[in-house]
């Protein structure tokens, strides 16, 4: 075991890890965040998507100890401390962005590292970001919705 | 059953007209999911819990010659290392056969035995073989890759045609030729002489290839011991029958000592509807070391061993008159169902798909032969839609291939066919009995929305781009219920201000839980929030589960009966409570009234007065048939004659659904199956080589439809049509939308290919690719190459 010491979800963490951990393993293991999802072994269904220093990456292609010193952002951190529903939150559940949401949280956090990159993006843009995500419920209709709605919501709060 | 549901609406006009039926509400699902606190049965990790891993097959077809587990058993954190030889032993019987169906001999069926682990023989790839229990799920990893088992490999097959092919391999000496069990329907001689005296005869080969369901969620399996009893945690949509299995299977359990608990389901689609050998070999662990085991299946075993779908091979043809009536319709069918079949891939294949293969036309004989063939690949079973996926594509693919050969408009041809609505209740011949449907007018909207007639000035447009622009159409319906059509429901009005229902129906991300609350909302007339549904736990009820679309038609109805018993039953309570005649009192949104007084209780208050601070009451609801949802699609797409490439420009659809409880779910039901249905047309494929290897065993290898695919749906229902044969006039809609896809994507580029630009295209060349119409098989037919 190897120290590691990281910001999860704004908060100072330090746990330890094996060498060969990987960060979802980590996550869902030791720190017990479940909401991070494991749907494949290929880093194809983008279910395991987390923020590392703002950028969406798959945790099952990520070593935990890669997250030495850096700050991580899963689904449990996207709402305020206060409960309130993060913009690409509210707008997934306005929108009727998912179905049985196993693949929900890797999705919205693919949207929410586009959006802190890209505010407005093009739809083209949305889909290009969500290229390695998988959902098979909702046929991706109301999740393109819903990262737009968000995008526009973020953008009049920023205004 | 009646009109209670809708009078009790009324007087709840406040909360109802909010959130009740036909509202287009929130999900109730919604805020814990997109929080990451939904409860996947792997979220849930119980002090203790060891892991499981499998050592599996890596011939098709072979014989063990031995295993060697010492290594295995002698690595750190091992805790138990098990052979089929051991569960054996040990009392561990097979999953019980699937049965019901005959040999074209007349014998019964007889599929080779389903074990949790393999004794002897090995019939595909995948198979169990030894189950390794750790500390670690990397140690029982390890482990596993230490066991060694020789195999002696057998000539594997794998594909159906192959199968029955005279000198093919046996895959059980209990199915001569590889044909487990054959149906025949219809009257050959009727047919036979229809064909001879038809003005015109179309013959197609179709391809309906197998399928992987590919929920995101693996199978997910945790099995401990609570006070003596089995517990288990699983991902399923029928946890009854999960219960049934387990207790049959594991030595001494009888169906009290097993409990089935489900949380979140990460999808269903009808992979999850059955138990799987890992499940038994998981109970089997936790029953031995007293310890909590769990199992999640790698995508690459849910690829290898979860149920396929579809995967029939047909040779259809249809005799039509000079008008285009239909006179008949011959079908002979190979089912590949694999080796350890499934009950539902045999039935789905051999009666349930025929059920359905007139659809929504008045076809007056049938002559249909179909096969359900073993080969050494995994069983096939359910996946959405099951069976009528299959047929609804060969008699749309027949009706298009007709209009061809007619030079008729494939609109009015099928117009021309259609059962008219004073035709119901319309008895097909199959003896299936449908009771409301106007097909005629679904396809009229359809073609308004899709702007039907405006076609030629698109395809004009498409083509001055360099584009080949196609055009499909799919009228049909379905049958739901899954054979199963009674749910209970029990009402607990509680102290502490909640409604609480309980369903043995499964949640699994069609929002069903959204839909029992608004149906609950309008008999109480409370807000949604004091509202709770109770599912998923076999020791609070039982029944068949969620498949086959029958959910809401069943334990909807359901709810409302139970919710209007206990509002009647309360209406005592509180006439007591208020000193006052049953007849004057009135019930409005959670409080009831003494009729011309301001004397009155709430109705958690009333629960408060209660022994046990609870009123209670039951419903049940029995729909008298299954429903018939039925819709009309239309699709449109551009090939791209350089590349072979496949855009949809355009899709419409017009679905009866009868009435609709919440429209923003079955709006997402519809489009977001059609999308699994396109993916079948245009990506998916399980593809076994010859000797029976899984070529298509990972997302790389198996192309699931991704965001960049169509997402422009005009979707609308018709929801004048109500279902006549259960209590809430709704119709099943979980399947769909993937139904109709299928067919209309691949009429719509067959279109495309037979026309070519001004006309010059293949013709009925065109109709012989087959699916799934990846730019190749497309670039190759326009090539006029062989097909692939």
């Amino acid at each position: 075991m190897s120290p590691i010491a990281f910001t999860l979800n704004g908060r100072a963490t330090a746990t330890a890890a094996e060498p060969n951990t990987l960060l979802i393993d980590l996550l869902r293991g030791t720190l017990g965040l479940t909401g991070t999802h494991q749907g494949c072994d290929t880093a194809q269904c983008g279910a395991c998507t987390v923020l590392l220093d703002g950028l969406a990456v798959k945790s099952c292609s990520v070593l935990a100890l890669q997250a030495q010193g850096r700050s991580v952002t899963t689904v449990e951190g996207l709402a305020k401390a206060d409960g309130t529903l993060h913009p690409v939150q509210e707008a997934f559940i306005a929108c009727h962005g998912l179905q049985c949401g196993f693949c929900t949280p890797g999705m919205m956090m693919a949207a929410t590292g586009l959006l802190q990159h890209n505010p407005r993006p093009t739809e083209a843009e949305v889909v290009d970001a969500l290229e390695g995500n998988l959902c098979r419920c909702t046929g991706y209709v109301n999740i393109v919705a819903a990262v737009q709605q968000a995008a526009t919501v973020m953008a009049k709060e920023a205004a | 059953m009646n009109a209670p549901a809708d009078l009790a609406k009324s007087a709840n006009a406040g909360m109802a007209a909010r959130f009740g039926s036909g509202q287009a509400v929130r999900r109730v699902e919604d805020p814990a999911l997109v929080q990451g606190q939904g409860r996947y049965t792997d979220d849930v990790t119980p002090a203790g819990a060891v892991y499981m891993r499998f050592v599996r097959s890596t011939s098709a077809h072979g014989r063990i010659v031995s295993i060697d587990t010492a290594g295995a058993t002698a690595m750190p954190g091992v805790l138990g290392v098990y052979t089929g030889a051991d569960l054996e032993a040990a009392g561990v019987l097979p999953i019980p056969a699937a049965a019901g169906f005959k040999r074209a001999d007349g014998k019964p069926m007889s599929p080779p035995i389903k074990r949790a682990l393999a004794v002897d023989f090995l019939r595909f790839v995948g198979e169990a073989i030894v189950a390794v229990v750790a500390t670690t799920r990397d140690g029982a990893r390890a482990a596993a890759d230490a066991v060694v088992v020789e195999i002696d490999a057998l000539p594997a097959v794998s594909n159906a045609a192959d199968a029955v092919a005279p000198g093919a391999p046996q895959v059980s000496p209990e199915a001569p030729g590889n044909v487990l069990a054959e149906m025949r329907h219809g009257q050959p001689d009727v047919v036979a002489a229809a064909f001879a005296a038809a003005a015109h005869r179309v013959t197609l080969d179709l391809v309906n290839q197998r399928l992987a369901p590919s929920t995101i969620e693996p199978r997910s399996v945790l099995a401990y011991l609570d006070d003596g009893r089995l517990t288990m945690r699983l991902s399923t949509q029928m946890p009854t029958g999960q219960r049934a299995t387990l207790a049959h299977c594991l030595p001494g359990l009888s169906l009290e000592q097993v409990r089935v608990v489900v949380g979140d389901v990460g999808g269903g689609f009808g992979m999850k509807t059955g138990a799987y050998p890992e499940d038994v070999a998981v109970a089997f662990a936790a029953q031995q070391l007293k310890l909590p085991v769990k199992w999640q299946a790698d995508r690459l075993e849910d690829f290898l061993t979860a149920v396929h779908g579809r995967d029939l091979l047909s040779h259809a043809e249809m005799a039509l008159a000079a008008d285009g009536k239909v006179l008949a319709v011959r079908l002979r069918s190979l089912a590949n169902v694999g080796c350890y079949v499934t009950g539902a891939g045999v039935a789905i294949q051999l009666l349930i798909g025929p059920w359905v293969l007139t659809s929504v036309y008045d076809i007056p004989a049938i002559d249909l032969q179909i096969s359900a063939v073993l080969t050494n690949t995994a069983a096939t079973g359910a996946y959405r839609g099951a069976g009528r996926p299959e047929a609804i594509y060969v008699i749309e693919r027949l009706f298009d291939a007709a209009a061809r050969e007619m030079q008729m408009d494939a609109a009015e041809l099928r117009r021309r066919n259609m059962i008219r609505p004073d035709q119901m209740p319309y008895r097909n011949p199959m003896g299936q009995t449908y009771d409301s449907g106007q097909f005629a007018s679904l396809l009229a909207q359809c073609q308004t929305l899709a702007d039907y007639d405006g076609f030629d000035a698109r395809r004009a447009e498409s083509q001055a781009r360099g584009k080949l622009r196609g055009r499909g159409l799919a009228t049909f319906l379905e049958w739901t219920g899954g054979m199963a059509l009674e749910e209970q429901v029990q009402v607990r009005v509680t102290a502490d201000g909640f409604i609480e229902l309980t369903s043995a129906t499964m949640p699994m991300g069609q929002g069903i839980v959204t839909s029992y609350v608004q149906l609950a909302v309008d008999v109480f007339g409370v807000a949604p929030d004091r509202i709770r549904v109770l599912q998923g736990d076999t020791d609070r009820a039982n029944g068949f589960g969620s498949a086959g679309s029958r959910s809401l038609f069943t334990g909807g109805a359901a709810v409302a009966v139970a919710s209007n018993n206990t509002i009647a039953k309360a209406q005592d309570l509180a006439a007591e409570a208020l000193e006052a005649s049953v007849a004057d009192i009135e019930y409005r949104e959670g409080r009831f009234t003494v009729a011309g007084t301001d004397l009155g209780i709430g109705l958690f208050e009333l629960a408060q007065r209660q022994a046990g601070a609870v009123i209670t009451a039951d419903g049940e609801a029995k729909a008298s048939a299954p429903s018939w949802p039925n819709a009309a699609h239309c699709c449109e797409v551009e090939v791209d004659p350089a590349t072979g490439t496949v855009e949809i420009v355009a899709y419409a659809s017009v679905s009866d659904i009868g009435r609709v409880v919440s429209p923003v779910i079955v709006k997402g039901q519809v489009e977001g199956g059609a999308v699994q249905g396109i993916g079948q047309a245009l990506c998916e494929a399980v593809a076994y080589d010859a000797e029976g290897q899984l070529l298509s065993a990972s997302y790389m290898d198996y192309a699931l439809p991704r965001v960049d695919g169509f997402r422009g749906f005009k979707t609308a229902f018709d929801t004048s049509i109500p279902c006549l044969t259960n209590g809430l006039g709704v119709k099943g809609v979980g399947e769909l939308g993937t139904i109709g896809a299928t067919p209309a994507t691949v009429n719509a580029v067959v279109d495309a290919l037979a026309h070519g630009f001004d006309g010059s295209g293949l013709g009925r060349e065109a109709e012989k690719i087959h699916m799934p119409l990846t730019a190749e098989v497309v670039w190759r037919a326009l090539n006029r190459l062989p097909t692939l």
